[in-house]
């Protein structure tokens, strides 16, 4: 074996790496050649020095504290497609709330009609059989416009008579002026981003809390990013998409969060404008493992072959990962 | 931490490391208990399909080797449990996409190097950015080695002593590129093979050992003063 041979596998040997069939050659070598038994031992001092920062086990405290927030932080998580679900769940019921109004009237006269009935039928006394009468009495809106009703709540039928009484809760439709800043109609507008049957109100909405986000007003970590993220993810509107990578941009390097997002949205999103800007929104969080790993893919299996070459642009231009 | 917390890892002569807590792995490397392996799959599969009681199942069979791994890397236990964190949730969030083409231990692997990785680039750019401070007589004070300097000098006590010199290690270690520094904890200090390294860095077997020489190679250049 040459001194060249040997000084590449000693560290290999020092560290159980060796090949067993070059375990012998190496012994020969070393036997004879001094200048190689120095660099053996060598390595070995420095394997020994490396003792002196030994690897400690992570204490009980830090393992429990680690696992609990982990839980804290999973439990708190908007998941994945559980949220789409809920959402469907929402759809499903605002479609009921439609229907409400309808419910009601049937349920009265359900309920009028089986009350009448068994006045009939229970003819011994004298009954006056008349038509029957509204046990409800609608109270007449203040403003004196139309009431909508959400939904009714309860129902409840005086016993023997053909009264009931309807408990029903009433949407009063209002509205209000006032500055983007303003945090009631921040609010409101956040209520309005999760509109599922007005995508109208909804696209208004997201664009509005977008262009406050990408302007930099007060859009710091909470509900107004997280509806961002949500829209970036969900909405079936490319414009809303777009609108919601223009709001997060401030973020990407600030907010994982949000880093990933846009991550997902590059490997994901359906339409190519968006996988494009997300690439442009990226960038100052180029260097990063996970945005070079998504990049790399993107540059090997993207449909688009622009995107393709900028993604491969992109990674080119990044300096050298040491 | 007590001293009963502190295991010291031999360094490998010819025979590798051997480890304090029992591990799935077996002393010849890879090579797991397949009977083990079947139940991780299913656990995986489960977790997949969205029980958090398999997915916390999967937490505690890894985190403990994550910690391990990210407290000895960064020297920070806020550290270590912010990696712990972000790797979990990651993995968490994207359990989806693992198909089973390598293990999970690799693919578990692979989220947290990429995380310390990310951590070393960034303390890296940190350090060269902070301002170096000049003393009375105008000479440069490395704000690093100062604290330590001092202690060792006045107190020549063996504990004191071997801290400081394993701060020393510590700073020779911190000269080394991220990816150096990534190769030789997993090599020297988590006893993984080669192999194993290059698959977690999604490299091969050769270039992790080239990255392991030039480890070597400059760690020896920087601590030839301990001696």
């Amino acid at each position: 074996m040459k001194c060249e041979t040997a000084q590449e596998i000693i560290a290999l040997s020092v560290y159980g790496e060796l090949p067993d069939d070059q375990g012998p050659q190496l012994e020969q070598h070393l036997l004879s050649c001094e200048a190689c038994r120095r660099e053996f031992e060598a390595v070995q001092a420095l394997a020994k020095a490396m003792a002196l920062l030994p690897v400690e086990e992570p204490s009980a405290n830090l393992i429990a504290r680690s696992r609990l927030r982990l839980e804290e932080a999973i439990d708190t998580l908007p998941r994945g497609s559980w949220l789409l679900r809920g959402w469907q769940r929402f759809a499903q019921g605002a479609g009921r709330l439609r229907a409400a109004p309808v419910a009601v009237s049937a349920v009265l006269v359900a309920g009028l009609t089986v009350g009448g009935f068994s006045g009939y039928r229970a003819g011994e006394h004298a009954h006056d059989v008349t038509s029957p009468s509204t046990a409800i009495t609608t109270q007449p809106p203040d403003d004196g416009g139309p009431v909508d009703i959400a939904s009714v709540s309860n129902i409840v039928r005086e016993p023997n008579t053909e009264n009931v009484a309807v408990t029903y809760d009433r949407v009063q439709p209002e509205t209000i002026h006032g500055s983007l800043d303003d945090p009631q109609i921040r609010q409101l507008l956040l209520i309005g981003a999760r509109n599922r049957i007005n995508s109208g109100v909804r696209d208004s909405s997201l664009r509005l809390l977008a262009d406050e986000c990408h302007a930099g007003h007060q859009c710091d970590d909470g509900p107004i990013r997280n509806s961002l993220l949500v829209a970036l993810r969900y909405d079936k509107s490319e414009a809303v998409r777009l609108k919601a990578l223009e709001g997060l941009q401030p973020y990407v390097a600030d907010d994982v969060r949000v880093r990933d997002a846009v991550l997902e949205a590059l490997m994901k999103d359906p339409n190519p404008e968006v996988r494009i800007q997300a690439i442009s929104v990226l960038e100052p969080v180029e260097a990063d493992s996970s945005v070079r790993e998504v990049l790399h893919t993107v540059a090997a299996r993207d449909d688009s072959p622009q995107i393709r070459t900028v993604s491969r642009q992109v990674l080119d231009q990044m300096p050298q990962v040491q | 931490m007590s001293a009963d917390s502190l295991r010291v890892f031999p360094p490998s002569g010819i025979q590798l490391p051997s480890r304090a807590a029992p591990k799935i792995k077996s002393s010849s490397g890879m090579a797991i208990d397949p009977s083990v392996r079947a139940t991780e799959t299913e656990l995986i599969r489960e977790a997949q399909q969205g029980s958090r009681t398999a997915f916390d199942a999967l937490v505690r069979q890894y985190d403990q080797a994550v910690l391990r791994l990210a407290l000895h890397l960064t020297g920070s236990e806020q550290d270590a449990e912010d990696i712990h964190q972000e790797a979990f949730l990651k993995a968490y969030r994207y359990l989806g996409n693992f198909r089973f083409e390598c293990s999970f231990y690799t693919w578990i692997y692979r989220i947290v190097t990429n995380l310390c990785l990310d951590l070393l680039r960034r303390r890296k750019s940190r350090r060269e950015d902070q301002a170096v401070t000049l003393d009375s007589s105008g000479e440069e004070i490395d704000l690093l080695t100062n604290v330590s300097d001092q202690r060792a000098s006045a107190n020549p006590d063996r504990e004191l002593n071997r801290k400081f010199l394993g701060e020393r290690i510590r700073e020779a270690l911190d000269k080394l590129t991220p990816r150096e520094r990534m190769v030789f904890e997993l090599k020297h200090f988590q006893g993984l093979k080669l192999r194993t390294i290059g698959e977690i860095l999604n490299t091969t077997e050769e270039t992790a050992k080239n990255t392991l020489f030039r480890a070597t190679r400059k760690l020896r250049a920087n601590l030839a003063e301990l001696r």
